[in-house]
C-alpha cells in the first residue's frame, strides 16, 4: 500500500520521531511505513489522517485499487 | 496531538519491561530453590518443597501475565515482531523437541533427554527471529 506520510511530514518539517510520538508508535514503525514495508491497522491509518487533519484516502493508497 | 509522558510509547515499553525483568527473575530465582533447595537447603523436607514449588507456579503465572500485559504495551509492528519470532520458537522446539526425545530411543544419544536443552533451543529461535525480523524491517 502506498502511502504520502514522508511526504506531508517534509510538509510539516516533523521528524520521525516527531511523527512516532504523534501517532505514539516506534520510530522504526513510521519508518517501515514511510518505505512501504508494513502496512498500518485501520486504527492507525485513521490517527494519521487524524494528525495531519486530512481524509484517510488522501494520505493512503491502496494499489490494487487502481489495477481495477 | 503527542501522547502524555506517562502514557507514551516509550514510558509504557519501559515500565513493562521492568516489571517482565523483575517476574522473570523471581521466577528463575524460585526455579533454582526448587532445582536445588530441597538437596543443599531443608534435606528433602517435602511440605517445604510443595511450598517452593507453589511459589514457583505462582510467579511463573504472573511472569506469563506480565509478558500479555508487556506485549500489549508494544505498538503494532513491535508486536508483530514477536508474535511472528513466537510462531517460529513454537514450531522450531516442537519440531526439535519432536526429534530431540528419539534420539536415545533409537541409541544416537546415550543420556536422557534434558527438557532444558528445548528450553534453550525455545529461547536461542525466539532471539534470533527478533533480531531478523528487526533488520527487516529498518
Amino acid at each position: 500500500m502506498k502511502n504520502r506520510l514522508k511526504v506531508l511530514r517534509a510538509e510539516r518539517n516533523w521528524t520521525q520521531s516527531d511523527l512516532a510520538k504523534a501517532l505514539d508508535v516506534s520510530r522504526q514503525t513510521v519508518n517501515a511505513i514511510e518505505t512501504g514495508k508494513f502496512d498500518p491497522s485501520l486504527p492507525l491509518a485513521f490517527k494519521a489522517a487524524r494528525v495531519f487533519g486530512l481524509a484517510i484516502e488522501q494520505i493512503f493508497d491502496d494499489e490494487h485499487q487502481q489495477s481495477d | 496531538m503527542s501522547q502524555t509522558p506517562t502514557n507514551s510509547l516509550e514510558q509504557r515499553h519501559k515500565r513493562s519491561t521492568k516489571a517482565l525483568f523483575i517476574w522473570t527473575s523471581g521466577w528463575l530465582l524460585s526455579l533454582a530453590l526448587v532445582a536445588f533447595g530441597p538437596k543443599f537447603l531443608w534435606h528433602f523436607s517435602t511440605s517445604i518443597t510443595l511450598v517452593a514449588i507453589a511459589v514457583n507456579l505462582f510467579l511463573g503465572y504472573r511472569m506469563i501475565v506480565v509478558n500479555k500485559q508487556h506485549l500489549e504495551a508494544l505498538d503494532e509492528l513491535q508486536r508483530q515482531l514477536h508474535m511472528n519470532a513466537m510462531a517460529i520458537s513454537l514450531g522450531v522446539s516442537m519440531v526439535f523437541g519432536a526429534v530431540y526425545g528419539l534420539l536415545e530411543p533409537v541409541r544416537l544419544l546415550d543420556s536422557t533427554p534434558s527438557p532444558s536443552n528445548i528450553l534453550f533451543v525455545m529461547g536461542l529461535s525466539y532471539l534470533i527471529s527478533i533480531v531478523i525480523n528487526s533488520r527487516k524491517y529498518q
